[in-house]
């Protein structure tokens, strides 16, 4: 499995930077129904689009684009895993998207079950700050010396 | 020539040296990419309805007025930070075939916007508004590729 990815990836011309860019727009469709959504929730944006129809319409696209967020990143794991599990940013990836998702999943429930709950606000704002703080760090991954340099 | 003289003037500039000599330059290209994967998934929610494959209950100009304000917002953020990020390198992105494609697809882009705006929501053609749409998609995907490519050309 490993030595298969790794000689995909170095002897397919182009194929990291084209895995790359399917991983890119999967985080276009996740991020920008995510953050429109907890936007819509906190009444700034898309004001004629009613809570509960917007989630049911783009939610579905975050499930769906989940696995594909995994499919290909994984390959670049897979390839490289020392380059990534003694990453402490790829730690930080990860403790960012899964209580992202969790949160994800919790305002789908509410917002189609329960529009009238108090506390959906906190969570969207919530949600905001860890999908932008998912993609933050996914893309801080490779600058990992900026941040944490070795003595 | 003298546009080459131009992009090492560029590089010689005081922000361009500070941008590339810290860690300015990762903290801007995360905000880039944070801000490029905003304006394609928005325009992408536009572009889906203009097929009328997405939110049909809606008229295609409200999807696109609520939405299209924001892929904007993001577009400046995008723009800025992708202006401080070839200055300390203009030299080397203007000569690297990735990042050319990239403007050319984003000239594309800006075409394609035109055609929308201006053709095809005025007159309501649906056609038209359905091949826009379509564009719209590949060209934006193909942007996003150009510029992840950019890093991989040495």
């Amino acid at each position: 499995m490993h030595d298969t990815i790794v000689y995909l990836l170095s002897n397919v011309p182009g194929l990291p930077p084209i895995v790359q860019t399917v991983h890119l727009l999967g985080i276009a469709v996740i991020m920008s129904s995510v953050v429109l959504l907890d936007l819509r929730i906190l009444g700034f944006a898309l004001p004629s689009q009613d809570v509960r129809e917007l989630t049911r319409r783009v939610m579905p696209w975050v499930w769906c684009t989940l696995p594909i967020m995994l499919l290909s990143g994984l390959p670049f794991v897979i390839a490289r895993p020392q380059r990534y599990f003694t990453n402490p940013i790829f730690g930080i990836k990860f403790a960012l998207l899964l209580p992202a998702v969790a949160l994800a999943a919790v305002l789908h429930l509410l917002t189609v079950r329960k529009p009238d709950y108090r506390g959906t606000k906190l969570l969207a704002t919530i949600s905001l700050l860890l999908w932008i703080g998912v993609v933050l760090a996914g893309r801080w991954i490779a600058y990992v010396d900026y941040l944490l340099p070795e003595e | 020539m003298v546009l080459e003289e131009f992009w090492t003037w560029l590089e010689m500039q005081p922000l361009a040296a500070r941008i590339g000599e810290s860690a300015w330059f990762p903290f801007l290209e995360s905000i880039h990419v944070l801000s490029a994967v905003f304006v394609v998934g928005t325009v992408l929610m536009a572009d889906l309805r203009l097929l009328g494959w997405y939110a049909r209950r809606y008229p295609v100009t409200v999807i696109t007025n609520e939405v299209v304000p924001w892929t904007w917002g993001a577009f400046v953020i995008a723009a800025v930070t992708g202006v401080g990020l070839l200055l300390p390198r203009a030299s080397w992105y203007v000569a690297n075939p990735a990042f050319l494609a990239k403007v050319v697809l984003l000239l594309l882009a800006g075409v394609n916007m035109l055609v929308l705006h201006f053709f095809a929501l005025r007159t309501q053609r649906v056609r038209l508004q359905m091949t826009t749409g379509a564009c719209s998609l590949l060209v934006w995907a193909g942007v996003l590729l150009a510029g992840r490519w950019i890093g991989h050309l040495s």
